[in-house]
């Protein structure tokens, strides 16, 4: 079941691909669009049949494809990584709908999409560590080559620097998953949290290190976050929602999958330090958002910040900070690619995302209001307004935490705070104001006319929107997939000393006096 | 002592108005913006004259005044029509008074503070108050309440005549259009001075009856008419001075941002900036609202050939507006110039040219160098 998940992308990509007559654009984009339906609706139907009171992985498959190598086909689906496919195969629906009508090399670009798809897909249900290497590797080079293609001016540049880092980070992977396997002298890399059990805690502190970098890359965490900001300014907007919105996600489930499942107890000795880095990183990321004028640059550090609190949460390692860490990642795809969107349609209506020359845009009739209305919403979401999926993310991260690294979990709300302002400062700069579209303002005082959105740039944003509302008010329509697989991850003296009772499955019954 | 520089700019658009040019430049789309703006406008107008008078005349001394906007005519259909907004927005007219009440000038304004008006108004308000407990208590302790109210009364009926004069003249301009006579900016202009000339002497009066009693308040005898009284103090307030509330724009008075001389206001119809930014109820936009429902085809056309075809079709009416009231603006110059423009006397001529200057001046920071964009 869970390989119709991987092959029915990869196979509309094999036919767009080798079609053997021409395809114009429109039809190509019908052939993707019609394939990710397919798959969300297959995703969709495993939703229903997924057991939320099963922590194990559910719907198994196994092959064993080279047995001498220790890699098999074996793949799982539960509470971790359910969430993170339905938010993959969504987005990447979003992607492909929002991608232009007259999109060069069609078939090269779609089948791109469709193969990120599939290999991220692959990467979150992998349950062999080569397996998960392979699907990580796999969608470098197609994200590579849509921002080489596709992208902006100085796109060589942003992914040549995508693919060095995001490479060192499967080198560095790929490294620790070898040491762990040929230390611990297991017969394969079939994933099993007990793998480094038996191994030192200098040995386990090594390869989680490794492992920390590598994924620390991808997430990305300061001070691997560079290759981030330029690869989503040079990259289209579709790429930018999947890159913000999916691909870094494989940064933070390897976290918890990987080095908190695999390696608890070195984590456990790592934790002060990871829940400090995570406080750089929420800061760095937040002050620099402020520091920005492009306002896709803004959003791009805003993920680095926001990434920053989902290694706070993995840190702190209780039952509902774990929780917190899968809702941050689906509360960030959805806020992330919605901003994303919103900014794609601000480029592509007045020809610049620079807040300094943009003002005015929530102007109605002349202006984009209801672009402006979402990005207030987007705003308010992200920074953790009430009401909206960033505040019930952001309260599981923050009160999942505390209780464990108090002075680190107050020192990343400032980050909250910080989102707050430097999305207010783009909001204020872009859509307040009157209606202007050039740095000087012109003399006389023309009367500017942005061309008027369709409802196909608003369609994607507006979907999104009510996840974000819908998931805000009625957390639990989540929190009830992730919560008995999150468990496997926390440590039993920790369960009772920070899960408040009602996120336990059987709360202890109070002593009787 | 030295001579004060004149802007050249000004000299620029003085020499272009005594040269018998237009301040809105010539083309074929300002023509049609203009007439088809114009079309539409008298439309409204008439509507809100119609209105305004029957305030004036039927709702005399009415407190609460609830059915204002129903000219009389109240049935389910239309106060249903009325909450669902499909109607006319009389407000806008309302604040057109309110703010020629607030700025006063001309004769309307002076007769109005004179003491023949308040010997008029006392008896109708005596007359109105009589067997009404609550009115004549309201009377006795603020006895220059009612007065004050029938001031305001006066000048919804002098809006309304005047805006009846400009509807027809407004109206006829969209005919001529149509029938191939107007075929030029300068003739719209033209056409505008022409139709204030030949009205200039007509009388504004204001009478109400009151128990089957004619009471007058502006009577013939008080010598207003439409140009002086109420056409140049309307350009005055409308296109020159405005508001500097009811806007788009919030002004701060603590930080001097708008002016503590009224005279210096420059908040009208001439300096607005039609793009929108977010502001609710603003009156311009009210207006835009009531004219979109009848801009004839040729205007629509236009519009529709634009990027945004008729989405913005509220901002661009503005615009055509605003161009349409240079035009009146032009007209109102032209037919207030102290001497014929063609004189050959150097007095009179810089007589002219010095009664120009005045107002180009004062048009140098409104939109007049944004509709030279053609």
């Amino acid at each position: 079941m869970l390989s119709a998940l991987l092959w029915i992308p990869l196979l509309g990509a094999l036919i767009i691909a080798l079609w053997p007559s021409p395809l114009s654009s429109t039809r190509v984009r019908v052939g993707a669009l019609v394939t990710l339906a397919i798959t969300l609706g297959w995703t969709l139907y495993l939703v229903g049949q997924f057991d939320v009171h099963n922590p194990e992985f559910q719907f198994s498959e196994y092959w064993p494809w080279l047995q001498s190598l220790g890699l098999s086909y074996r793949l799982g689906l539960d509470g971790l990584s359910l969430p993170l496919v339905c938010v993959n195969s969504g987005l990447g629906l979003v992607a492909v709908y929002s991608s232009a009508d007259t999109v060069h090399r069609p078939r090269l670009y779609y089948s791109l999409l469709l193969i990120i798809s599939s290999a991220v897909a692959g990467a979150f249900l992998a349950q062999n560590l080569l397996l998960f290497f392979l699907f990580y590797e796999l969608e470098l080079i197609p994200l590579y080559l849509l921002i080489a293609i596709w992208g902006g001016a100085q796109r060589g540049y942003a992914a040549t620097k995508f693919l060095i880092y995001t490479a060192l980070s499967g080198v560095l992977i790929l490294s620790a998953f070898l040491g762990l396997v040929w230390l611990s002298g297991a017969a394969s890399f079939d994933y099993s949290s007990t793998l480094a059990q038996g191994l030192p805690l200098a040995q386990q502190v090594l390869l989680l290190g490794a492992l920390l970098v590598g994924f620390g890359i991808k997430v990305p965490l300061f001070p691997f976050h560079t290759w981030l900001p330029d690869a989503h300014v040079e990259a289209s907007t579709p790429v930018s929602v999947l890159l913000a919105g999916v691909l870094l996600k494989l940064g933070t489930y390897g976290l918890v999958r990987f080095c908190l499942g695999l390696f608890p107890t070195a984590w456990l000795a790592l934790a002060p330090w990871l829940a400090g880095w995570a406080v750089v990183s929420v800061l760095y990321g937040s002050l620099a958002a402020i520091a920005q004028t492009d306002m896709k640059k803004m959003v791009a550090y805003s993920s680095v910040g926001h990434m920053g609190y989902i290694l706070l949460a993995c840190a702190a390692a209780s039952p509902l900070s774990v929780i917190g860490t899968v809702f941050q990642m689906v509360s960030h795809g959805l806020i992330s690619a919605l901003m994303f969107l919103l900014v794609g349609v601000v480029y592509k209506k007045t020809g610049t995302r620079d807040l300094t020359i943009l003002r005015g845009l929530l102007s109605p009739e002349r202006g984009l209001p209801l672009i402006g209305s979402l990005m207030v919403l987007g705003a308010m979401a992200s920074a953790g307004i009430p009401g909206m999926v960033g505040f019930i993310s952001e309260f599981f991260v923050f009160r999942g935490s505390f209780v464990v690294f108090a002075p680190q979990t107050l020192l990343c709300m400032i980050g909250s705070g910080l989102t707050a302002v430097y999305f207010l400062l783009l909001v204020n700069r872009a859509f307040f104001g009157r209606l202007t579209i050039t740095a000087e303002p012109p003399e006389p005082p023309i009367d500017p006319m942005l061309p008027e959105v369709s409802w196909r740039d608003r369609v994607p944003a507006l979907a999104l929107v009510a996840l974000i509302i819908a998931f805000g008010l009625q957390p639990g329509w989540l929190t009830r997939w992730i919560e008995a697989s999150s468990f496997q991850f926390v440590e039993p003296p920790q369960i009772t000393a920070v899960a408040p009772p009602a996120l336990l499955t059987d709360p202890p019954t109070p002593p009787r006096r | 002592m030295k001579k004060a520089r004149i802007n050249p700019q000004i000299t620029t658009y003085v020499d272009r108005l005594l040269q018998g040019k237009t301040l809105l430049p010539e083309s074929p789309e300002n023509l049609i913006e203009v007439v088809g703006v114009l079309a539409s406008y008298g439309i409204v107008l008439d509507a809100y004259s119609k209105n305004l008078i029957f305030i004036a005349d039927q709702q005399f001394l009415v407190l609460f005044p609830i059915f204002k906007y129903f000219n009389g005519e109240i049935n389910p259909s239309k106060i249903l029509r009325y909450f669902w907004h499909d109607r006319i927005n009389y407000e806008y007219a309302e604040y057109c008074m309110r703010t020629m009440l607030w700025h006063g000038g001309g004769g309307l304004d002076t007769y109005l503070d004179s003491d023949v008006f308040l010997t008029r108004c006392r008896a109708a308000i005596a007359a109105k108050v009589r067997g009404n407990l609550l009115m004549r208590s309201l009377n006795r302790l603020f006895p220059d309440f009612l007065p004050e109210q029938v001031r305001q009364l006066a000048y919804y009926s002098a809006l309304g005549q005047f805006w009846r004069i400009m509807s027809d003249m407004f109206n006829d301009l969209a005919d001529k259009y149509d029938q191939g006579k107007i075929q030029s900016i300068g003739q719209v202009v033209e056409h505008i001075k022409a139709g204030l000339v030949a009205d200039a002497a007509t009388p504004i009066t204001y009478a109400v009856n009151i128990d089957g009693q004619r009471y007058e308040l502006i009577p013939d005898s008080a010598g207003l008419t439409f140009l002086p009284d109420t056409a140049i103090p309307y350009v005055e307030t409308i296109f020159f001075r405005g508001t500097p509330f009811f806007g788009t724009v919030s002004y701060n008075a603590q930080a001097q941002q708008i002016s503590p001389d009224q005279s210096r206001f420059d908040y009208g119809a001439l300096y607005a900036d039609p793009i929108p930014i977010g502001g609710a109820g603003i009156p311009p936009t009210m207006l835009m609202q009531d004219m979109r429902h009848y801009v004839p085809d040729y205007l629509h056309q236009l519009y529709q050939q634009t990027p945004r075809g008729e989405a913005d079709i509220r901002v661009q009416l503005c615009q055509s507006f605003q161009k349409s009231m240079f035009c009146v603006t032009n007209a109102a110059l032209n037919g207030l110039l102290p001497f014929p423009k063609e004189t050959d006397n150097p007095e009179e001529q810089t007589a002219n040219r010095k009664f120009l200057s005045e107002w180009v001046e004062r048009l140098m920071d409104s939109r007049l160098d944004v509709v030279q964009i053609v």
